[in-house]
C-alpha cells in the first residue's frame, strides 16, 4: 500500500518530518518498506519565463530562447515547437540531475551557448509521454523550484501491510493512525451532491439474490457526463500510489478506492440490459469476458453482478466487458457494494485475478463506508465530467450487520502484557482509533464496540494487542520467564546426527546442503531398476522449476552433480558429504517416509597436495575406513562388508554393503563409470552411503572399559601365500576362532602380488601381537600359541607359510 | 725424575688442549697413560731410586694423573659440545616450509549456526524436537489459526503434494506435535528445513528456520522480550541495540517483529539495512488462544510465547556472507571457510 506525505495532510494535522512519520508508522506495526521523495534532488528546475523566443540561426528545427530565471537573463537553446514568448516553462540549470541519472551541464548547440535545459514531463517524470516542452500554468514566480512553485513536493510512502488490516488499505485508515499517535482528529470527507430532479429508482433496480455473500449493495447514476482525460493533480495523485490514470470517470472509482479504501465499479448504464441489477451465483460452466479481455469458465460458487439477461461483473473482483465505460460513455451506474470475504477470496484464486478490488474485498471492506464512498465518486464524477447525480440512492441492505462488541478485563492486559496499566488509559487508547469504549458500573471490564472499519478485532485477546501496540512494545518490560526447566539431555537422533557430522568433518569432508528436490529423471542417471523402490517419488503439484519436481529417494544425484560442478571449478580434491532425509513412498503411494541419510563422495588426492605428502589417489579402502571411523563413533560393532548384490550405481567388483545382523544399512564403493559419465565426471569417485535412521537404535552411548595389561608383549609376523580368492575377511575370522586368549590384537600389515609369487596367488602378512594381562608370556607359550594359529590357517584355507 | 715428570706434566696438559676432535684426545690418552705411554715409561725409572725418595715420586705421579683426568673430562666433554653443536648445524632444515597437513573438513554454515542458536537455548532450559518436512494442512496451517480461504495463506507461498499435504513452509507445526503430546509446562527449540514457493536473489525455495516456545502459567510479553534480548544478544553481541515492533502472525497474538541494530553498518544506515540502521531478524508473539484450542490447552490458565528465525539470514548476518545461493552451491571454496 502506498500512500504519500501530503495526501495524509489532508486528512490529519500532524508536525512531523517524512521520516518521523515513517518511524512512526513503523513501531505502530504499519511497516514502512520504502520512502521515496518526489521531486527530490530536483529544486535546481526551476520556474523560468521565456523573454524571447527566436530562430536557431544554423538549425531549422531549433530555437535560442533568452529565458529569465529569477535574476538575469539566460539562453537556452530547445528542440520544442510549443513555446512562445511570455511561457512560463520548467528550466534545468546547469548541475541538474534529471530522472534516470541524466546529467544538465553547460552546452554550445550548434554554436549556441545554453545554460541548461527546459524541460517536458516527461524528463521530469510528472508523466509517461509528453507532447513538446513543460508550459507551467501563469503566475508562479521565476526562480523558484518547479516542485515547490506547483506544490508538487510530496513523499511516497509504501508501507508493507499484514493481511489483518484492510483498513489501512487507504489514505484514511492510515491517517487514522497517525490521528491515534498524533492526538489530532482524524478529518473524514463530507461529499456535496446538488442532485438532478430526476431519481435513480425510476431508472434502476437492484436485486440481491443472494445476501449472504452479498450483505449490501448501493448505487447511484451520474448521467450526462463526458468521458476525458483526468486533469493533472488527479493523474498524479494516482501515479503517487502506484495507478496508471485511464479516464476520468475510471480515475475517480480508482481515486476513492484509495483514499477511502472501499472499492467501486461504473458500469455504462446503457450497455445493462433491463435497467436492472441482479446480485447472484454464477451459472456453472457459464462464460465471462472480464475487462482484461480474459474470458473464465465460471463455477456456480463465483458471484457475479449480472443485468436483466447477463453476468456484467465479476462480484469485487473485476467488471465485464460487456458493461465498461466507453469513450461515448454518457450514464454512469456507480455501485459500491460488500462481499463475503471468503467468496471474492476463492473467486479471485480460481480465475487468477488479483486486483486491487478483490484484495480487500478478501481481507474485510468496511460496510459502513459504503455511503459515504458513493457519494464521494459521484460528486467527483459529476465535477470532472461535467453530468449531474440523479435524486436518491438505492441502498438494499436487508439484514444490516450487527455491531461486533468484546468485552476486555483490564486485569488480563495487566498479567499479559506485564504493565502496570488502569482502564482510564485502556480506554484512552482503544478510542484513540476509533473504538468506542463503555466502562459502565464495572471498574475492571470494559465493553468495546469495534467499528466495521476493523474486521480483526473480534476477541479479548485482539483487543489486548492493540493496548500492547498503543501503549508502545518498547515500554513493556524485559523479564525473565521463571518456572519449570527440562535439563534432559537431547534425544539420542540428535546426539547420533551430530556424532556422525562431527566424524564426518575429523576424516576430512566438507558437509554440503542440496535441495530435497531434483528433476524427475535425477534418479535414471543411477541405473536403478524401475522397479525399485527409489524409483517412486514423492511429487510436487505446483514446482516451481523442472529440476525441483519430485522429492529425493537418495542423496547420490544431488552430490554427484556438486562434484561435477566443483570439478568444473577446479577444485578436483573432494570430500563432500551430507546429512539429509530422503522421501520414500510407502503404502503404494499413500504416505510418506522421511528417512535421514548420510552419503558421502570422495576423489582426488589422498592428501593435500604439498611438497611433504605422498601422491596417492583415494580408493575404496579410504572410503571404507571413513565408514568403520564412523561405526566406531556410534559404537556400532559387528558389521558385515558384502560384496553379494552391488549397487546399480556401483562398481560391481569394488563396492559392498554394510549388513547389521544380514541386515543392509549401507552401501560403499567406486562409483561405476557408465554413472560417472552420465553426470560428466571424468575421473573415480567413490561414495559412502549410510541410512541412519538403522543406525540410531544400533547406537550404543557409553563403550565400557577394557583394563590394561602391565605385563610386556610379544610379536610375531607370518607371511601367508594363499589362493587369490581367499578374503581378509575369512583369515581374520578362522584368528577369531582360535579363541587364544593371549591375542591382543591382530593386524594385516602386507598385501603383495608378484615377483616370487606363484600365478594365482597372493601374500597376506599377519601380525600378531600377544600379551596377558597376569604375567609375562614365556617364549614356549607364544610359539605355541602361533603354532596353532599357523596351523588353522594352513588347514582350513591352504595357506602356506613364506 | 721430579723434572722430568714436571717435564711430562707440562707437555701432557698441553696436548690436552690441543686435541682438535675426541679421537685426538684418545691418542694423547693413550701416549701418556697407556701400557707403552709416557708416564709407564718414566715409572719404570721408579725402581732406580732410594727408599726415601719413592714415596715422594710416587705422590708426584698420582697428582700428575689426577691433573691429567681431570683436565682430559674437562676437555672431553668440551669436544662432546662442539661435536653435538657441529652435528646439529648440519642438520638444520628450512621451517619457513608448509607444515604436513591433514585434509580438514567442515560442517556447513547453516549447521553451525543451528547447532550455535540450539546451544543458547539449551542452556536456557529448552528441550530440541523435529518434525516432518511434509507436513498435513493440520499441523502447518489449520490448527496454527490459519483457516483455508484466508488471506494469511497468502503469507507463505505454499508447496503442495496433496489436496492435504504440503512441504512446510515453517518450523511452527512442530509447536502442535509437541503441545498435543505433552502438557504444559513446555520449553522447545526445533531447527528445520522448511520451503517457499519462491525463488529469486533474495529468495530459496528451501531454507532453514529455527522455532521455539514456551508455555507456562502466567508467562508474560515481558518474558518474551527477556528470552530474545537475551538471546539475541549472546549471538550478536553484548552491546547489541534489539527492538521489538507490532506486526501479523496468524498463530500469535499480539505478534511482533524483532530487528537489531545492522550489525554491517553499526546502525548507521547501509545497503544491508536500506539505510535504516535496523535488521529484522525474527517474528514472534504471545500464543494465539486459538492455538491453545486445537491443541486443547486452556488459555484461561496458560500462556506463552513462541518465535522463529531464519537460519540462512542469520548466518549471512554472522559471516557476512552476501549471496544466499552460495549456502546451496556448495562450492567447496566456499564451505571450506567454516
Amino acid at each position: 500500500m502506498i500512500v504519500t506525505y501530503n495526501w495524509l495532510k489532508e486528512f490529519v494535522d500532524f508536525d512531523y518530518t517524512a521520516q518521523e512519520l515513517c518511524d512512526r508508522l513503523t513501531m505502530a506495526g504499519l511497516e514502512v518498506d520504502a520512502l521515496e521523495e518526489i521531486g527530490g534532488g530536483l529544486d535546481s528546475v526551476i520556474v523560468a519565463r521565456l523573454d524571447a523566443v527566436e530562430k536557431h540561426p544554423d538549425a531549422d528545427r531549433l530555437t535560442v530562447c533568452q529565458v529569465h530565471n529569477g535574476s538575469d537573463l539566460v539562453q537556452v537553446v530547445c528542440g520544442a515547437t510549443n513555446h512562445k514568448t511570455g511561457d512560463l516553462v520548467a528550466l534545468a540549470q546547469p548541475g541538474s540531475v534529471l530522472p534516470g541519472n541524466f546529467k544538465i551541464k553547460k552546452s554550445k548547440i550548434r554554436g549556441q551557448v545554453s545554460m541548461g535545459m527546459l524541460c517536458s514531463e516527461k524528463e521530469l517524470a510528472l508523466a509517461d509521454d509528453s507532447a513538446g516542452i513543460m508550459i507551467l500554468p501563469p503566475g508562479l514566480q521565476p526562480g523558484l523550484p518547479v516542485f515547490d512553485a506547483l506544490r508538487l513536493k510530496d513523499y511516497q510512502i509504501e508501507i508493507g501491510l499484514t493481511p489483518n488490516r484492510p483498513d489501512c488499505l487507504s489514505v484514511v485508515g492510515v491517517a487514522r493512525e497517525v490521528a491515534a499517535m498524533s492526538g489530532n482528529p482524524l478529518k473524514l470527507p463530507t461529499p456535496q451532491i446538488n442532485p438532478s430532479s430526476e431519481s435513480i429508482e425510476a431508472q434502476v433496480t437492484v436485486t440481491i439474490e443472494d445476501a449472504e455473500y452479498c450483505p449490501r449493495y448501493a448505487a447511484r447514476m451520474i448521467k450526462g457526463v463526458k468521458i476525458g482525460p483526468s486533469p493533472d493533480w488527479l493523474v498524479r495523485r494516482l501515479e503517487a500510489v502506484g495507478m496508471r490514470s485511464i479516464n476520468n470517470i475510471v480515475d475517480v472509482t480508482n481515486y476513492v478506492m484509495m483514499e477511502l479504501g472501499h472499492p467501486l465499479h461504473a458500469f455504462d448504464f446503457r450497455l445493462l440490459q433491463g435497467g436492472q441489477i441482479v446480485v447472484q451465483r454464477a451459472q456453472e460452466g457459464q462464460k465471462f469476458t472480464t475487462l482484461d479481455d480474459q474470458e473464465h469458465t465460471l463455477v456456480a460458487e463465483d458471484l457475479m453482478i449480472c443485468d436483466g439477461q447477463r453476468p456484467v461483473a465479476m462480484a469485487g473482483v473485476m467488471g465485464g466487458q460487456n458493461s465498461e465505460v466507453q469513450d461515448d460513455t454518457e450514464t454512469i451506474l456507480l455501485e459500491a457494494a460488500y462481499f463475503k470475504p471468503t467468496v471474492i477470496r476463492r473467486t479471485s484464486k480460481r480465475h487468477g485475478l488479483h486486483t486491487e478490488s478483490s484484495h480487500r474485498f478478501e481481507r474485510g471492506a468496511d460496510i459502513d463506508m459504503i455511503p459515504v464512498a458513493l457519494d464521494r465518486a459521484a460528486s467527483l464524477m459529476a465535477e470532472l465530467g461535467q453530468g449531474t447525480v440523479l435524486s436518491g440512492v438505492i441502498d438494499n441492505y436487508p439484514q444490516p450487520l450487527e455491531a461486533v462488541v468484546v468485552s476486555l478485563d483490564v486485569a488480563r492486559v495487566v498479567a499479559l502484557l506485564d504493565i502496570p496499566i488502569d482502564s482510564e488509559t485502556v480506554q484512552v487508547l482503544l478510542e484513540s482509533i476509533g473504538l468506542r469504549v463503555d466502562a459502565g458500573d464495572s471498574t475492571s471490564r470494559l465493553q468495546v464496540t469495534v467499528p466495521s472499519f476493523r474486521p480483526d478485532l473480534e476477541r479479548e485477546v485482539d483487543l489486548i494487542e492493540e493496548v500492547a501496540r498503543l501503549y508502545g512494545y518498547d515500554r513493556i518490560p524485559v523479564t525473565m520467564p521463571v518456572g519449570t526447566v527440562d535439563a534432559s539431555l537431547p534425544p539420542l537422533r540428535q546426539q547420533v546426527q551430530k556424532k556422525l557430522r562431527d566424524a564426518m568433518v575429523a576424516c576430512g569432508f566438507s558437509e554440503a546442503l542440496n535441495y530435497s528436490f531434483y528433476a524427475a529423471d535425477a534418479i535414471d542417471k543411477l541405473r536403478i531398476a524401475a522397479d525399485d523402490p527409489r524409483a517412486e517419488h514423492v511429487k510436487i503439484l505446483n514446482p516451481l522449476s523442472e529440476d525441483q519436481v519430485v522429492m529425493r529417494t537418495s542423496l547420490v544425484p544431488s552430490l554427484l552433480e556438486t562434484v561435477a560442478r566443483n570439478l568444473a571449478y577446479r577444485s578436483i580434491d573432494l570430500r563432500l558429504f551430507e546429512l539429509r532425509p530422503v522421501f520414500l513412498l510407502r503404502d503404494n503411494g499413500d504416505s510418506c517416509e522421511e528417512r535421514l541419510t548420510l552419503t558421502a563422495v570422495a576423489c582426488g588426492r589422498r592428501y593435500p597436495e604439498g611438497w611433504a605428502q605422498p601422491a596417492g589417489q583415494i580408493d575404496f579402502y579410504d572410503l571404507k575406513g571413513v565408514a568403520e571411523q564412523l561405526l566406531e563413533t556410534v559404537q556400532v560393532t559387528t558389521v558385515e562388508f558384502s560384496s553379494d548384490q552391488p549397487e546399480p550405481y556401483l562398481h560391481p567388483g569394488k563396492s559392498c554393503r554394510l549388513l547389521q545382523s544380514g541386515k543392509c544399512f549401507g552401501t560403499l564403493g567406486e562409483v561405476h563409470p557408465q554413472v560417472l559419465a552420465a553426470f560428466d565426471i571424468d575421473q573415480p569417485v567413490y561414495l559412502l552411503e549410510i541410512d541412519v535412521e538403522s543406525l540410531i537404535p544400533l547406537a550404543g552411548e557409553y563403550q565400557k572399559f577394557k583394563p590394561l595389561s602391565r605385563f610386556p608383549d610379544v610379536i610375531r609376523d607370518s607371511a601367508l601365500l594363499l589362493d587369490e580368492s581367499v578374503t581378509a575377511a575369512q583369515v581374520l575370522e578362522i584368528i577369531a576362532r582360535t579363541k587364544l586368549k593371549y591375542i591382543e590384537n591382530v593386524v594385516l600389515f602386507d598385501l603383495y602380488t608378484g615377483k616370487g609369487i606363484p600365478q594365482g596367488k597372493k601374500s597376506l602378512a599377519v601380525r600378531v601381537r600377544y600379551r596377558d594381562m597376569e604375567k609375562t608370556l614365556t617364549e614356549e607359550e607364544v610359539v605355541k600359541a602361533h603354532n596353532k594359529l599357523i596351523n588353522s590357517l594352513c588347514h582350513q584355507l591352504g595357506a602356506e607359510i613364506r | 725424575m721430579k723434572e722430568q715428570l714436571r717435564q711430562l706434566q707440562e707437555k701432557a696438559l698441553s696436548a690436552l688442549q690441543q686435541a682438535a676432535d675426541l679421537k685426538a684426545l684418545q691418542d694423547v690418552r693413550v701416549q701418556i697413560l697407556g701400557k707403552k705411554g709416557a708416564l709407564t715409561e718414566l715409572m719404570k725409572g721408579m725402581r732406580g731410586l732410594s727408599p726415601e725418595e719413592r714415596p715422594v715420586v710416587g705422590s708426584l705421579v698420582n697428582t700428575l694423573k689426577d691433573q691429567f683426568e681431570a683436565c682430559f673430562a674437562e676437555r672431553q666433554s668440551e669436544l662432546q659440545q662442539q661435536a653435538i653443536a657441529a652435528k646439529l648445524a648440519g642438520e638444520k632444515i628450512d621451517v619457513t616450509l608448509p607444515g604436513r597437513g591433514a585434509v580438514t573438513g567442515s560442517k556447513h554454515p547453516v549447521t553451525l549456526v543451528t547447532e550455535a542458536v540450539v546451544d543458547i537455548f539449551s542452556r536456557l532450559g529448552f528441550a530440541v524436537e523435529e518434525g516432518p518436512e511434509i507436513e498435513q494442512d493440520f499441523y502447518n496451517f489449520e490448527a496454527l489459526n490459519i483457516p483455508k480461504d484466508h488471506p494469511a495463506r497468502d503469507m507463505q507461498d505454499t508447496f503442495y503434494i496433496s489436496e492435504d499435504l504440503v512441504m512446510r513452509t515453517h518450523t511452527s507445526p512442530v509447536q502442535i506435535r509437541t503441545m498435543l503430546k505433552q502438557p504444559p509446562p513446555i520449553r522447545v527449540i526445533a531447527p528445520g528445513t522448511v520451503y517457499r514457493r519462491d525463488s529469486d536473489l533474495t529468495h530459496s525455495p528451501m531454507f532453514h528456520q529455527i522455532e521455539g516456545f514456551l508455555v507456562d502459567e502466567r508467562v508474560t510479553f515481558g518474558d518474551l522480550k527477556g528470552i530474545l534480548t537475551h538471546f539475541l544478544k549472546e549471538f550478536f553481541g553484548e552491546g547489541l541495540a534489539v527492538r521489538f515492533r507490532p506486526s501479523f502472525f496468524p498463530f500469535t497474538e499480539p505478534s511482533a517483529e524483532v530487528d537489531i541494530a545492522c550489525v554491517i553498518c553499526d546502525g548507521q544506515g547501509c545497503r544491508v539495512c536500506s539505510g535504516t540502521g535496523w535488521l529484522e531478524i525474527l517474528g514472534c508473539g504471545m500464543i494465539d488462544p486459538a492455538v491453545f484450542d486445537s491443541v486443547n490447552y486452556d488459555s484461561d490458565v496458560y500462556s506463552g510465547f513462541a518465535f522463529g528465525m531464519g537460519l540462512e539470514r542469520i548466518a549471512m548476518l554472522k559471516y557476512g556472507v552476501n549471496d544466499l545461493r552460495l549456502f546451496f552451491e556448495n562450492d567447496l571454496r566456499f564451505l571450506r571457510q567454516f
